[in-house]
């Protein structure tokens, strides 16, 4: 019993920093731009698709997926950004519109991927990542597992490098507080926004490279799932705050992975149950606090 | 005494009025000059491949019949051609629940053929009940269908999900296998095949040493798996669909870990689909059921068999067929069938002679024998091992022993 106890925790743990890195670049853009991109868990899908592609297609490793989902970002992002964002945010209403907005984007993008790529799954070489197993207290996770983690903890540890280290990320930290602030502070918002709306797309590009491993497959189908997951996380944690999406990460899978453990049944339904007693005791997130003093 | 003879006048006249209305009744469609069949598909969602092969295989049938003038139908002693009438569900049960009804109500379809699979049949079984329209159901299976006696539903092209383990469990026995561990979807398809597995393997003493349902949408098994191996189990049953399948094989291959047997369903039905996304390599020595092609059913007494269904299909869409193509080209075979014998154009005359075709037919899939729960029993689905040729593997059944190819390699090796 305490080595399934410890085998859910160190899954989970592990586990929950990947989904920490699946919602940080929904959490980002919330953050920066208060829009709600519905689209996020395509563009992770579309990052799976890539590796997939030159995995197959050119033989490389799929961790080559992860510049390849920077380029898309900036490639996508960029126009995207300035095609739609400014445009929102002189609305009455840029969060609810931003709502509608993404999710036609979304379904979009699902519709492209099923003419581009077929409806059916595709996995990844599974010894791409490493065939082996590595333990920690005597509990082993596949290679993959480590390597999505490290990923995601440098991803994670660079974008708050990102905000605590540069003048860029001071700007964007200025812009998360008060737009209008930071505006007549001199800060280009739109400038700085569009580098942030960049970065979430390349984070969640980044993230759908490992779908395969952690989830077993990538198909066009897999986006809206991932958003409505990431969307717990990040209220869970607190909406606008990374740091807050780490813990939620933490916390959805620490619980995903205990309620396997001992009561699969109801293991898709612990997130959604968290959600609902976290936002009824504390509104704001675990970690709410946090932005509303940024 | 003329009093009299008024009224027997007057009753020949009543009667012979009544014998017209009657007859006009029994012929009372005028013969259309299309046959409509509704269907719905879904190109895209968890069940997209399974989806589009089902309604591949039923266009192919339609090709085929349409090219010949069309299906004889006995009710206007005429041919008729068909036209499918096919809407995309995207694998959403709520979508499917809109386009269903706009089938029936809007489209007015003459035949009612459900999607694929459990799920996206569920919605259509009270519809259809409700539109007294009987709903042709190529692959949904699930247990809670087929409850009471029914005019409205008839499941064509697989056998009820509750009969799918029966083979597996006897086999099971067979082996004098204690220790198994069954993990399934929590849906009906794939909830009623483990309660029938738990029942079997109880008529033989053995309890499962793990029996748990995950959610459809499972697609993590790595702790799972481990949480499975702390049962120490010789086989490991996992019951799901072609996704679930796909992330528990991948999660098993990357775990380390070993069973002396592990079972899943859809290698049977999609093998290019397990073997592009799991690779042979992981697919090897695993069990499951195997369809047709997979294997095949030479007499038949309606369509194509199994062999020239291949070689037939394989030519005219330049890509070899698999189970659910095979389903739905069978669903087009039996409907023609039913037309060629129900004697008035009604839903339920088409029901009585699905009845009356009921264990004197036989298609590629083997035969069909349905009851008047609409529930098809037809051929019960064997037990085969992926046992590796060449750069992939080959299908050998191993259980029943009168439809054996070949033995289990038990235990399976490491590979």
């Amino acid at each position: 019993m305490v080595g399934l106890l410890e085998y859910a925790v160190i899954g989970g743990i592990l586990y929950g920093l990947f989904f920490s890195l699946i919602g940080i670049g929904l959490n980002l853009i919330f953050g920066v731009m208060r829009i709600i991109n519905l689209a996020h868990g395509q563009f992770i899908m579309l990052g799976g698709f890539g590796a997939y592609l030159l995995s197959r297609d050119l033989g490389l490793n799929p961790l080559f997926g992860i510049p390849l989902a920077i380029a898309g970002a900036i490639v996508i992002g960029y126009p995207l950004y300035y095609a739609v964002v400014p445009r929102l945010q002189k609305s009455h209403d840029p969060e609810m519109l931003s709502f509608i907005l993404f999710f036609g984007i979304a379904q979009i993008i699902e519709a492209l991927a099923v003419f581009g790529f077929g409806a059916d799954q595709r996995s990844l070489p599974g010894d791409a990542l490493g065939a082996g197993n590595l333990g920690v207290l005597g509990q082993e996770f596949p290679d993959s597992w480590w390597v999505a983690v490290l990923v995601s903890v440098l991803a994670i540890g660079g974008l708050y490098g990102y905000f605590a280290r540069t003048k860029l990320g001071y700007a964007t930290r200025a812009i998360m507080a008060d737009r209008d602030e930071a505006r007549a502070t001199g800060i280009n918002v739109d400038r700085v926004s569009a580098i942030a709306f960049v970065m979430g797309l390349a984070l969640a590009g980044a993230a759908g490279v490992f779908v395969p491993y952690l989830l077993g497959s990538v198909s066009p189908d897999i986006g809206t799932g991932l958003t409505t997951t990431s969307f717990a996380i990040i209220i869970i944690g607190s909406l606008g705050n990374p740091l807050g999406t780490v813990v939620g990460g933490l916390v959805f899978g620490l619980g995903t992975m205990l309620m396997q453990t001992f009561y699969a049944s109801w293991s898709n339904l612990v997130p959604y149950v968290l959600l609902v007693v976290i936002v009824l005791i504390r509104p704001s997130g675990l970690l709410g606090k946090a932005v509303r003093h940024a | 005494m003329a009093k009299s003879k008024s009224r027997i006048a007057a009753a020949c006249v009543a009667g012979a009025a009544m014998s017209a209305l009657a007859a006009g009744s029994a012929g009372a469609a005028t013969a259309p000059a299309v046959l409509k069949i509704g269907t719905l598909y879904a190109s895209s969602g968890s069940f997209a491949v399974a989806s589009e092969g089902q309604y591949q295989g039923l266009q192919f049938w339609a090709a085929g019949v349409n090219k010949a003038g069309g299906v004889f139908v006995k009710a206007f002693d005429k041919k008729i051609p068909v036209k499918i009438i096919a809407y995309d569900d995207q694998s959403s049960t709520a979508t499917a629940t809109t386009l269903y009804n706009q089938l029936i109500t809007q489209d007015k379809v003459n035949l009612l053929v459900a999607d694929f699979g459990s799920v996206l049949t569920s919605v259509a079984v009270p519809l259809a009940a409700e539109h007294h329209m009987l709903l042709i159901d190529p692959t949904g299976s699930g247990a809670n269908f087929f409850t009471k006696k029914t005019h409205y539903l008839a499941d064509v092209s697989i056998p009820a999900s509750t009969v799918w383990p029966i083979p597996l469990g006897d086999y099971l026995l067979k082996q004098k296998i204690k220790r198994v561990a069954v993990l399934y979807g929590s849906n009906d398809f794939d909830a009623s095949q483990a309660n029938t597995l738990k029942a079997v393997l109880a008529k033989g003493g053995v309890k499962p040493v793990y029996f748990h349902g995950v959610p459809t949408s499972e697609s993590n098994y790595t702790v799972l798996l481990h949480t499975i191996a702390a049962r120490r189990p010789d086989v490991v049953i996992e019951l799901g669909y072609p996704p679930n399948d796909i992330a528990f094989l991948r999660a098993l291959s990357g775990s380390g870990l070993h069973f002396n047997m592990t079972f899943t369903i859809f290698p049977g039905q999609l093998l290019a689909l397990l073997t592009k996304n799991v690779g042979a390599k992981t697919l090897a020595y695993t069990y499951t059921y195997p369809t047709p092609p997979l294997v095949k059913f030479s007499h038949v007494t309606s369509g194509l068999n199994t062999d020239d269904f291949v070689k037939t299909y394989t030519a005219a869409k330049h890509e070899a067929p698999n189970f659910l193509n095979a389903a739905g080209y069978n669903t087009g075979v039996i409907m023609q069938d039913m037309l060629k014998t129900a004697p008035q154009f009604t839903q339920i005359s088409f029901d009585r002679a699905l009845l009356g075709m009921s264990g004197k037919t036989k298609t590629l899939l083997g035969a069909f024998k349905m009851t008047d729960h609409g529930a098809q029993l037809g051929e019960l689905l064997p037990v085969a091992q992926l046992v590796p040729q060449g750069k992939g593997n080959k299908i050998v059944v191993v259980y029943p022993k009168a439809k054996a190819t070949g033995k289990a390699v038990y235990p399976a090796p490491k590979t």
